[in-house]
């Protein structure tokens, strides 16, 4: 009874570590929040070529790179209704004319679409996209190919060791690589 | 059976031992605790519908504007993220202020964002409670109400009470009650008649001046509290640092006469303790010497024949002030360059208060200074406002029914009239009262109807606070609450009453507003389009123009004038004084808890009222620190806490004005007394200006103690010399520089391109807290309550210190105050005890803190030398929408961590961002830090100590220059400025 019962903690804590090590470490594969409209980064970035900045035009100039007003939106939706045909999105089967009619209903009731954020940092984290950009750091480089994806997910896992191993690597000199390190560049 | 043994087969029989269960339990919490971990809270990202031009998510705009805390009207630039007015600034292009504020500017933002704004129109209904109306209706209640009062025409009027609103909205008010057959009348509690009256009498103007007291060699102040609240402080204290810092080897002299040392008087380089309500024969007698002495350079025969009456024995035994000090300091006025005397402090108003000016202004004159330090060019508009004869006529009126309908707008008279003028029981005899006040105050809870008004920071306007200025006052945000501006109202009013709608073209308050300025336009003939002078103004937070200086010459009549002394009513055996708070002016800024938790430069006190007792008064009172005590005039009494101090003489008690209140909000209510309650209607003779020193009162101990409440306990250093002082002599003849050079095991440490350092003038500081409440603002520090400020759990990462000294002077001591922040050491004893690396040393000098590190150990703390780090106890809710304010670019921190000051790493990094994108380092003067920025005295310099020629690393080498308790090694980033005391003459 006794070794029945130390074995079977053995064999749980294993277990718990190893799957513990995997849900923290995994470069997530779960295929992100379903936002409130089925909205194809594919269509948009990859078929019709829309570079990133377009929509998300404050990332240059601001720590925040922006999300497309519904304005922006619709000011390619005013024309564009969209092809009223099944489209697999990321094996969910959806209409394109419909998902787009929600965005003008939205448009009509003028209520923004909440959107659920995908990619986040914690309040005690600094970080600026405007800088990033200017090094001429790819999107893509943190946030994976999301020109390849329907829905979009998170690709990297966004912790500090991430940032660090970037930081260490890509750094000029002595000197910019212990202004990299510096805790407060981001903690503050 | 031993008991072992039957633990053992219990188990045997349940299947499973105690030891095994909890092992199992722990494993799976683990495990549940790990995978938990995993998912993340759902957040969500609201986009714009229509975004706002101009507006980029994560910049902040600046809008100029100008701040209406007080009659000053200083220029301020406000700071908008995201839609939200997040914190302000001085206009550095405002002539009046320069770009610096005061604490109760930079508070401003939590009148705007208060818990406890009146967030609709109300109307009282019969049970005498409010209920919200919605602003329709509203608007067609006081418009049917005009149009009843209009056909009734039973010879009540209509009265506007406002504040001093100097611009468009006044004439818009007068416009309005041209139409309504009523009139305006301006209420500023603190209103200067005297002054006013004593210039039109001595000079035939009936103007207040602008005093150029940078100019000044030798000031003499006579009760003037201008670095707090006299007529302009934030312009004041830039111009008294200007002339009292170090010029080369010199300073200017500052002689403060009054009964009370304020914040003000603590500055001067002497304290002259006078008898209330007789200043104006000090400065009588001063005239007499100068003249007798031969010192005048003006031609001043017909004063003889009056100031031959006030030699200086006379005077000495009138206004308890030494002979040879009288004789000291009329050949310093007179001989040391330009000097200029100021007074007409409201505290110290009595019922002479006219007369004890004319005495002021013959003393300048004779001196030669007006023209020069006393500049009648540039007057300013705090003289239009009416008398308190006008004031008090009207609560007559009130109570005799003639008025009709009362507008109240801007001022809470229920609370800044004194009692014993029973204004409340004469606006029920009022019919109907409206009230346009943002906030539930005590005047508000006597209105039938209430439409809340926009605070300036979320409405259009505009305000002259003297020739040379109009500012413009423009939207920084949308308006928080359901409100209004009362511009936008009385034109839609209007509008729905048939017989005046046409008097009114315009529908909106802007649209009138930029009538009016193209008036401005027009008049200024300024070359440019309209649209480029409104932009301009616009941008510039208003016109600015030059006003040459104008000469007087003093009127004969003043020759026969009579001086008499001042009339003090009640049997008790102190006089009374009720000086007006620099946190809370007229009791508006009550209702901000910055300023409630703002310690109070002398007491050190906070979120309270005391009373100040002469030591040797308490000692016969048998009082201590802390006992509370009853005063009684003959109209009232109140009872408050002793706050025992040297600097007040000991026949007099002085309590400020600002606390007490019944209503206005949850942080002002029920928090002090209010000294006007128990203050006598009585008027200065020759002005009718309100005589605030008008009465003696008793005092007595009640038996009861309770804890004072304030930030620093101690007044002296105890031998350690943390704020150090040189002597004039020394100064000049050429002292060493102290710059320690410890051995050291450890070789110094390299920096690349910066070093962040600060130098701060301690013969700048005056004390007054800007620097406190604009950290406050900049970086999330939360209030905590008076119950956690009397566990030394206040938040400040920022600390006004203040030492009373004993010193061979008449006053018998000497003030000082050190501004104490993290040092940024070099050497810091803070890190080696940071178990975790929470705090280090950053490669620029900063003394990092990183709060997600932090496990809360306070070993840090501890360690402090300087003991500047804050603890967070609890996590500090902000009530919505006070939390509107918070800074986005500052983590808010939460229970169980430790902070201090981050030398505003926030704007450090912000700075460097800019630099970088132009390709460059930062430049001196680009990054300010919040209490730099803020400073009024310009005491406070931030930069980098790597760049040669930088302002900084100029002054870290000052002769002045010292290191707070250098000799532990530390190595601060803060280099201090030694004050500088005159040699005893």
């Amino acid at each position: 009874m006794k070794k029945r019962i130390r074995l079977l903690s053995a064999v749980v804590l294993v277990l718990s570590i190893i799957l513990g090590s995997y849900f923290y470490n995994a470069e997530s594969s779960d295929k992100g929040p379903v936002q409130p409209i089925r909205f194809s980064h594919k269509i948009h970035a990859q078929e019709d070529q829309i570079p990133c900045e377009y929509c998300h035009s404050f990332v240059d100039v601001s720590p925040n790179p922006g999300i497309p007003s519904l304005k922006k939106c619709m000011g390619c939706h005013q024309h564009i209704v969209g092809r009223d045909v099944e489209y697999d999105f990321d094996g969910a089967k959806i209409n394109i004319r419909q998902e787009i009619s929600k965005v003008r209903q939205h448009w009509d009731k003028k209520e923004p679409i909440p959107w659920i954020k995908v990619n986040s940092m914690p309040d005690y984290v600094h970080f600026t996209h405007k800088r990033h950009i200017k090094r001429g750091i790819e999107c893509s480089q943190c946030h994976g190919d999301v020109a390849s994806m329907d829905q979009v997910h998170k690709v990297h896992r966004l912790n500090m060791g991430f940032c660090i191993q970037c930081h260490t690597k890509n750094a000029k000199d002595e000197e910019e690589l212990a202004r990299l390190k510096d805790c407060l560049t981001c903690h503050y | 059976m031993p008991e072992d043994k039957r633990a053992e087969r219990r188990d045997k029989e349940s299947g499973i031992k105690r030891r095994d269960f909890l092992k199992i339990i722990g494993v799976a919490g683990g495990t549940a605790a790990v995978t938990g971990a995993c998912s993340e809270p759902v957040e969500q990202i609201i986009p714009y519908v229509i975004p706002p031009e101009g507006v980029v998510p994560g910049v902040p705009n600046w809008y100029a504007s100008t701040c209406r805390e007080c009659p000053a009207g200083c220029g301020i630039v406000v700071k908008n993220r995201e839609g939200r007015a997040i914190k302000i600034e001085g206009n550095t292009e405002n002539p009046i202020n320069e770009g610096s504020s005061c604490a109760r500017g930079q508070a401003s933002l939590q009148g705007l964002y208060n818990p406890d704004r009146i967030s609709s129109p109300l109307s009282k209904n019969d049970k005498g409670k409010y209920e919200p109306i919605g602003w329709e209706n509203a608007e067609k209640i006081l418009a049917q109400k005009i149009a009843e009062i209009r056909e009734k025409r039973s010879g009540g009027k209509a009265v506007f009470l406002t504040s001093h609103v100097a611009g468009t909205f006044g004439n818009l008010v007068d416009e309005w009650m041209d139409a309504l057959d009523g009139e305006r009348i301006s209420y500023e509690a603190f209103s200067y008649e005297p002054l006013k009256e004593a210039n039109r009498l001595a000079f035939g103007i009936d103007k207040i001046p602008t005093y150029k007291i940078d100019k000044a060699d030798y000031l003499l102040s006579f009760s003037s509290d201008f670095i707090e609240t006299w007529l302009s402080p934030v312009e004041h204290s830039k111009k008294f640092s200007q002339m009292h810092g170090v010029k080369g080897k010199s300073i200017g002299k500052f002689i403060y006469v009054s009964p009370r040392a304020s914040l003000t008087g603590t500055n001067a380089d002497e304290w002259v303790s006078i008898k209330p309500g007789t200043e104006g024969f000090l400065a009588l007698g001063l005239a007499n010497v100068i003249v007798n002495e031969g010192l005048s350079s003006r031609s001043i025969d017909g004063l003889k024949g009056i100031l031959a009456n006030y030699p200086p024995d006379k005077v000495s035994s009138v206004t308890d002030i030494p002979v040879d000090a009288i004789r000291r300091i009329a050949k310093d006025f007179a001989g040391m360059g330009s000097s200029l005397a100021i007074g007409g402090g409201v505290a110290n108003s009595s019922t002479n208060a006219t007369e004890t000016l004319i005495a002021i202004n013959i003393l300048n004159y004779v001196a030669g200074n007006i023209g020069d330090t006393v500049d009648f060019g540039d007057t300013l508009s705090i003289s239009d406002v009416n008398t308190f004869q006008d004031v008090s006529s009207l609560v007559s009126s009130m109570d005799d029914g003639k008025v009709e309908l009362l507008f109240i707008h801007d001022v809470n008279p229920a609370f800044t009239l004194p009692k014993s003028l029973k204004f409340e029981e004469a606006i029920k005899n009022v019919p109907y009262v409206v009230s346009f006040s943002s906030f539930p105050d005590e005047t508000t809870e006597l209105a039938d109807l209430v439409l809340p008004d926009s605070t300036f920071l979320e409405s259009w306007g505009d305000y002259a606070p003297r020739e040379s200025v109009l500012g413009l006052t423009q939207p920084t945000m949308k308006p928080v609450f359901n409100t209004k501006s009362t511009g936008d109202v009385i034109l839609s009013v209007s509008g729905r009453v048939e017989e005046i709608k046409d008097r009114f073209k315009r529908k909106t308050y802007y649209d009138y507003l930029r009538d009016s300025w193209r008036k401005v336009w027009s008049e200024n003939s300024v070359g440019v389009s309209f649209d480029t002078f409104w932009n301009d103004s616009l941008k510039r937070g208003g016109y600015y123009k030059k006003v040459t200086p104008v000469q007087l010459s003093l009127s004969s009549s003043v020759n026969s004038f009579k001086f008499s002394g001042a009339e003090i009513e009640g049997q008790g055996d102190y006089y009374f004084l009720t000086y007006p708070s620099y946190r809370y002016y007229d009791g508006r800024g009550a209702n901000k808890p910055w300023l409630q938790e703002l310690p109070e430069a002398i007491s050190t006190g906070t979120w309270d009222s005391w009373v100040e007792i002469h030591p040797d008064t308490a000692k016969k009172m048998g009082i201590q620190l802390g006992d509370f005590v009853a005063i009684e005039s003959t109209h009232g009494m109140i009872q408050t806490q002793a706050y025992v101090y040297q600097g007040i003489r000991p026949d007099t008690l002085a309590v400020m004005i600002g606390q007490g209140h019944t209503s206005y909000g949850r942080y002002a209510k029920g928090r002090g007394v209010n000294p006007v309650d128990i203050l006598p209607v009585t008027t200065d003779k020759l002005s009718g200006g309100f005589a605030w020193l008008s009465t003696k009162v008793k005092a007595s101990g009640v038996g009861k103690r309770a804890q004072f409440v304030q930030t620093q306990y101690t007044t002296t250093q105890h031998d350690r010399i943390v704020a150090k002082t040189i002597s004039l002599n020394e100064l000049k003849n050429g002292i060493q520089h102290e710059e320690h050079h410890e051995p050291d095991f450890y070789p110094p440490r390299k920096y690349a391109n910066y070093r962040w350092g600060m130098a701060i003038d301690l013969q700048k500081c005056s004390g007054c807290g800007a620097c406190v409440t604009a950290c406050y603002a900049e970086n999330n520090i939360p209030f905590v309550g008076k119950e956690l400020v009397a566990k030394r759990r206040d938040m400040a990462w920022i600390r006004i210190e203040r030492y009373f000294e004993k010193a061979d002077n008449a006053a018998g001591f000497k003030t000082q105050y050190l501004p104490m922040t993290c040092q940024q050491c070099g050497n810091a004893p803070c890190e080696p005890v940071c178990p975790v690396y929470a705090t280090y040393h950053n490669p620029e000098g900063l003394n990092g803190m990183v709060y997600n590190r932090c496990v809360g150990t306070r070993y840090c703390s501890n360690n402090c030398t300087y003991k500047v780090r804050k603890f967070n106890w609890f996590n500090y809710k902000l009530p919505e929408p006070l939390n509107w304010q918070l800074n986005p670019d500052v983590t808010v921190r939460s229970k169980g961590v430790m902070e201090k000051c981050t030398f505003c790493v926030q704007r450090i990094n912000y700075g460097k961002d800019i630099a970088k994108d132009k390709g460059r380092d930062v430049r001196d003067g680009e990054i300010k830090v919040a209490c730099e920025q803020a400073c009024p005295s310009d005491a406070i310099v931030f930069g980098n100590l790597q760049e040669e020629g930088s302002k900084v690393s100029e002054l870290s080498h000052d002769k002045r220059g010292y290191k707070v308790l250098e000799v532990i090694n530390t190595q601060p980033a803060i280099t201090y400025l030694k004050k500088v005391t005159w040699d005893k003459a």
